[in-house]
């Protein structure tokens, strides 16, 4: 018989039934409310896995929201200028940012560490100045106007994303489902190492054969495709795209969420802190003190930094939970080496 | 014709000559040892051979075909490994994990067939996952192998250090002070491994200060003196040498 280990099995059932309670959300409720902040946070939670990703080959990029800018105007050009159909202008719109983070990626993460920041963050800001000044296309400061995505019929059963934002829940749960088990795949295959390594030191790693350049440029890339469709999604669930919804600001959120949610997660930590920090941050919309979210986001960093150390975020805190409170386990402590 | 062959190469650093004009000429099998008082040139001579500094002059020929000016993961792809003088580690990895990642020049599938976790990678990996443990039993750290890398002690970090370099499957292996800071019995057991490596049909270059070691290893030796080749042969012939008792001990002026 094999042997059942109920420590891990119990945490990992009550974590799927949270997931599935979700995912069938609107037998619930079909509140347009409720279901956006999850739209929402399943868009913010793919950017954040992004994050996530080239911050496991050791770059830290604060330029994501770029790429969502990118996805989105993409989309938005193709389905209210040249008049496509929303399913291949999305498809596009993880193409073109993919194209774009391979470029500028083969060029920029030649230095790295924090000059990469640097150059990534003023990427943010050559985005938004071009969707400001190229007004012939992208009609600047006022944004264009998109629709969501056109009605699907199968065997006569249409879904439409018109009448109610169940099916575009559907489809954010489905980016975001195949996002986190693409990302959950590279993170426990071959290539997953591979980035932990270049993270731990570039040197040595370099010194074994792995080509540096290679294996950044393609986590800056795969983020970069999904990160597009994220901002495509966002665009079309907004039904708008202006050059200031994703800019500097929004760069420095899918960071906090990535850390807060826990980096030491490609999926589960994005997920986690998107849908908490989201919540939390329509809830600070109420309040009117200009900043005030910017404020708290930065106190909550701070305190995840101070008693959630090594980025384990709050990913960490549901293991601690079991780990501490359910079964009051001792701390472990490993044993000193003799020297 | 020579497996491994430098010609005239120079590293300057500014107007410092590292390496000044060193010719030197590597058969295939040997165990060529590099000595030399402190700032000598040798753990330069290593980083120009292995690529994390181009040389100022010269080329360095492998297998005929020249790879200075190439960059250290092409070096190490065309077979040539190195450890580092200070223990070089992985952080937070455990023993297994470091030579795991190390090992990425044992595959021979893509990166797609690693994600799809294809037939063929799944029997690669298994390949390599055995030939891992073999190097693990062969430089004692098998009841490490759990154990995070930083926890180990000194001698066995320099352990861990061969055997990262010897995960991608190197055919020249280029160790530099591999005996740092280890007694007698330590420095006989890395004698050993060495011999053994050696045996495996690796070519071994290797800096080291302890002439026993040396003695009992290297077929030739090359001695380094501010930069110059100052004297080559076999570790006899060389330790009685006037000049390089000179350069070791300075010259007495009556």
């Amino acid at each position: 018989m094999r042997y059942i280990d109920y420590k891990t099995v119990l945490p990992r059932t009550v974590a799927g039934v949270l997931v599935f309670l979700i995912v069938i959300l609107p037998v619930f409720t079909t509140n347009v409310i409720t279901l956006s902040v999850f739209i929402s946070s399943g868009i913010w939670a793919i950017a954040a896995m992004g994050f996530t990703l080239i911050l496991r080959t050791g770059q830290f990029s604060l330029g994501q929201a770029a790429f969502m800018a990118i996805g989105g105007y993409t989309s938005a050009i193709f389905t209210v200028n040249i008049g496509w159909s929303f399913w291949p202008s999305f498809l596009l719109a993880g193409i073109v940012p993919g194209i774009i983070a391979l470029i500028i990626g083969s060029i920029v993460l030649r230095v790295g560490g924090t000059y990469f920041s640097i150059i990534t963050l003023a990427l943010s800001e050559v985005v938004r100045i071009i969707a400001q000044q190229w007004e012939s296309v992208t009609r600047g400061t006022r944004g264009l106007i998109t629709s969501p995505p056109n009605p699907i019929v199968i065997n006569g059963f249409e879904i439409n994303f018109y009448a109610s934002t169940v099916p575009y829940f559907y489809l954010m749960v489905l980016l975001v489902a195949i996002t986190a088990v693409v990302f959950w795949q590279i993170g426990r295959s071959r290539i997953g190492g591979t980035f932990y390594s270049i993270a731990a030191n570039p040197i040595l790693a370099e010194h074994q054969g792995i080509p540096l350049m290679k294996y950044r440029v393609i986590a800056f890339t795969v983020a970069g495709v999904f990160t597009g469709f994220a901002g495509s999604l966002y665009a079309h669930s907004l039904t708008v795209i202006t050059p200031y919804m994703l800019g500097l600001w929004q760069s420095i959120q899918i960071m906090i969420m990535s850390i807060v949610g826990g980096i030491g997660s490609l999926a589960g930590g994005p997920i986690i802190g998107s849908i908490v920090l989201y919540t939390f941050g329509i809830y600070l919309s109420r309040v009117e003190i200009y900043g005030i979210q910017q404020l708290l986001f930065g106190g909550v960093v701070v305190l995840v930094l101070l008693f959630l150390p090594k980025g384990t975020g709050l990913i960490d805190l549901w293991d601690r939970f079991w780990r501490k409170v359910i079964w009051r386990e001792e701390e472990y402590e490993p044993d000193t080496p003799d020297d | 014709m020579s497996y491994l062959e430098l010609k005239e190469v120079s590293k300057l650093f500014g107007k410092l000559g590292a390496l000044q004009d060193i010719n030197l000429q590597v058969n295939k099998g040997d165990i060529i040892g590099i000595v030399g008082p402190n700032g000598s040139g040798k753990t330069t001579l290593i980083n120009v051979i292995s690529g994390y500094y181009r040389p100022t002059q010269g080329t360095v020929l492998f297998d005929g075909k020249k790879i200075s000016g190439k960059r250290p993961d092409q070096i190490a792809a065309r077979g040539i490994a190195r450890t580092f003088q200070s223990n070089v580690l992985f952080e937070g990895a455990s023993v297994v994990e470091s030579v795991m990642v190390s090992s990425y020049l044992q595959y021979r599938t893509r990166s797609w067939q690693a994600f799809f976790e294809t037939r063929a990678y799944k029997d690669e990996h298994e390949a390599v996952v055995g030939r891992v443990l073999e190097l693990l039993r062969m430089l004692d750290l098998f009841n490490d192998t759990f154990m995070p890398a930083e926890g180990l002690s000194h001698g066995y970090q320099r352990m861990l250090g061969i055997a990262i370099a010897m995960a991608a499957n190197p055919r020249v292996l280029l160790l530099d002070e591999p005996t740092t800071g280890m007694n007698h019995e330590e420095s006989m057991f890395v004698v050993e491994n060495i011999r053994k490596i050696s045996e495996q049909g690796v070519t071994v270059i290797l800096i080291e200060h302890n002439m026993k070691v040396l003695l009992n290893l290297a077929t030739r030796v090359v001695v380094l003196n501010f930069g110059y080749k100052i004297a080559e042969g076999k570790p006899e012939e060389v330790m009685n040498n006037q000049e390089v008792i000179d350069a070791y001990l300075g010259t007495e002026i009556v």
